[in-house]
């Protein structure tokens, strides 16, 4: 292999170098872009619930309840037994569990959305404590409450005000923003867990439709070794019976409907097709160029190059060529992505994970999750690429270098 | 002082399917020599050119160059042997465009290893001795016909061969650069000892060699 032989033919064959540069680093774009999409909504779609710290939610559906008086349990979430929680958390796999306890509560003059929360866990929505606007967090052993801001504003709820929830009375230690924050495992009024355990022992309604006992809870906030998700997800199920919702980042993928979303096949297919065509266009650009030069090939051989100093001779300009054509889709790639990157996508959040009652105003209306597409390339998939470039590079000069090699000098050499 | 023979072809035949182009010639050159074939256009003189320098196997006989036998070596065998003892002259000059003048005639060095300072060393000594001093850098495409062939004898020269092989290399110049070039390779044999093979289809240019074998319908004449 010559450097100045080599650089001089790219150098001087420019206009045929940059087509063959041009034509394969949209191939190498094309790679990146699509497989960086695919990631981005991977990663959309883990912001609902990473906002709560889980990985997995699980809840169970339940009766709706007879009357709408008192504490009830959202249709959606009922009971989960304590035992049940046991068996959860010994699942291999499991890391941490958060708990909740999301109940409606329907008194005389007003409607409340009430969460009861642990007060110190990094799985769940007690996570919320950073967005504590005024006032402070719960605090253990106190029956005390934090309200939402939006609904405070609405209803006139000032902080060290006493607010009575089915009865019973909680003075308002904080206002919570919590429109910044999850859009799941949220609600009107928080508890600690222990205040809302308390509401739904006592409430009657509550026990009819689903018959609870304290350290029951109804929210089940998961944290799990990211490679076994789908299986837990399903051993759950097993566990909770076939009412049980069980929410993972692959289920709101799948509620995304994006092409790069439904599936990984869809990918791989279009990375591919993306491959397939660099290729392609590798090798017909350097098929034409390397036709082109059979007399030249002649020529090297007649002064007695060696079919191995032909082949390396090709196969070192195919790979530079390559190699520059997978910086710049590299680059092309780069630029796209942060283009993609201002795209919004809304991620829908199934309905059985809404706290709000569906029977009230706009309780039925579909809740997204709205954020910027993550579109990013990661420097695995950006050397993958490079790599990929080389290869082909080595490969396309390689075949075609032998290809040509085998020509003999008398044949090309002759016409004179 | 008799000189000893640097090239021998013995029966040689070349056959394309049923054309049989070299009909079982035999020749030999001497060292020093400066042999011609001469012939009309397709009596078969190129081709027994390829054949006797290992461009091409021959369908029978066999070839000597310099005590080797070629007829049997591999392909890449006989690319070493020609890049360390044979020269070529082309027609139409066969430069490589997007080289230098003394890129090209280092061209057989390239698969060498040795600094670029020293190939660019011996190819512009060649070149200064074909008067080309100040071209070295210059593309073949702002070379005239006869600094382009003038190059092409440099490259024959790089690896000093014993024979060069030359194949109509006045063709594609006019009668006085055809001279002129004719003038070199006369030089070539007379004071370097290099022996010269060389096709042309004019008596004329064949006259100054020191032997002339003619050729008709792939059969030495005379």
């Amino acid at each position: 292999m010559n450097l100045r032989y080599m650089a001089k033919e790219l150098y001087y064959q420019r206009r045929r170098t940059l087509m063959s540069i041009l034509g394969l680093s949209i191939g190498i774009a094309l790679l990146i872009v699509l497989n960086s999409l695919s990631l981005a909504y991977r990663q959309a779609a883990q912001v609902p619930l990473k906002e709560i710290g889980a990985d997995i939610t699980v809840q169970r559906s339940g009766d709706v309840p007879k009357d709408l008086a008192g504490a009830v349990f959202p249709c959606s979430a009922v009971t989960i037994r304590k035992e049940e929680v046991e068996k959860i958390r010994k699942l291999p796999g499991v890391r941490g569990i958060g708990t909740g306890l999301l109940l409606w509560v329907f008194d005389p003059n007003r409607a409340w959305i009430v969460l009861g929360i642990e007060k110190e866990n990094s799985i769940g929505p007690s996570l919320l404590r950073s967005s504590v606007t005024e006032g402070r967090f719960l605090e253990d052993g106190k029956p005390e409450a934090i309200v939402e801001q939006a609904y405070a504003r609405q209803f006139g709820i000032k902080l060290n005000d006493t607010i009575s929830v089915a009865d019973d009375k909680f003075p308002v230690v904080g206002i919570i923003d919590a429109s910044r924050a999850a859009k799941i495992a949220v609600a009107n009024v928080y508890l600690p867990l222990k205040e809302a355990e308390d509401l739904a022992a006592s409430s009657k309604g509550l026990q009819s439709v689903s018959p609870y006992a304290p350290g029951d809870v109804n929210l089940l906030f998961i944290k799990a070794d990211q490679e076994k998700i789908t299986g837990l997800a399903s051993e759950m199920k097993t566990i909770l019976g076939n009412k049980a919702t069980v929410a993972t980042p692959d289920s709101f993928l799948k509620l995304l409907g994006s092409l790069f979303a439904l599936s990984d096949k869809f990918t791989l297919a279009a990375s591919l097709i993306a491959i397939i065509v660099a290729v392609l266009i590798a090798f017909k650009t350097m098929a034409g160029n390397i036709a082109e030069r059979a007399r030249e090939i002649g020529v090297l051989k007649a002064v007695g190059w060696t079919n191995r100093n032909v082949v390396s001779q090709l196969m070192s300009e195919s790979v530079i060529q390559c190699f520059m054509a997978g910086i710049l889709g590299l680059l092309i790639a780069l630029v796209a992505s942060f283009g993609l990157s201002f795209m919004k996508v809304n991620i829908p959040i199934p309905w059985e994970m809404s706290p709000n009652p569906h029977f009230l105003p706009g309780g039925g209306d579909q809740i997204f999750k709205t954020l910027r597409l993550p579109v990013h390339v990661p420097w695995n998939l950006a050397f993958f690429a490079i790599l990929l470039s080389i290869i082909i590079g080595g490969m396309t000069g390689g075949l075609l270098g032998r290809h040509i090699s085998k020509i003999k000098p008398s044949e090309v050499l002759r016409h004179d | 002082m008799t000189k000893s023979t640097i090239l021998s072809g013995t029966d040689l035949s070349k056959k394309y399917g049923d054309l049989e182009v070299v009909k079982g010639v035999s020749l030999a050159v001497n060292e020093s020599e400066f042999v011609c074939l001469v012939g009309k256009s397709g009596c078969g003189k190129t081709t027994l050119l390829s054949l006797l320098s290992g461009l091409e196997k021959p369908t029978k006989g066999r070839v000597n160059l310099d005590g080797r036998e070629i007829t049997t070596s591999s392909e890449d065998e006989l690319a070493l042997f020609r890049r360390d003892n044979v020269g070529f002259i082309f027609q139409s000059f066969n430069l490589i465009p997007t080289l230098s003048a003394w890129e090209n005639v280092a061209l057989p060095l390239f698969p060498i290893k040795m600094t670029s300072e020293e190939r660019r060393k011996r190819a512009t000594e060649l070149l200064g001795k074909m008067e080309l001093g100040h071209r070295i850098e210059h593309l073949p495409s702002t070379l005239s016909g006869g600094e382009k062939q003038r190059v092409a004898i440099a490259r024959a020269l790089i690896n000093n061969p014993k024979i060069i092989f030359a194949d109509e290399p006045t063709g594609n110049l006019d009668s006085s650069t055809g001279e002129a070039i004719m003038g070199i390779l006369n030089k070539l044999h007379k004071e370097e000892g290099v022996a010269i093979l060389m096709v042309t289809h004019e008596d004329e240019l064949a006259k100054t060699a020191n032997r002339l074998i003619r050729m008709k319908d792939g059969e030495i004449m005379s």
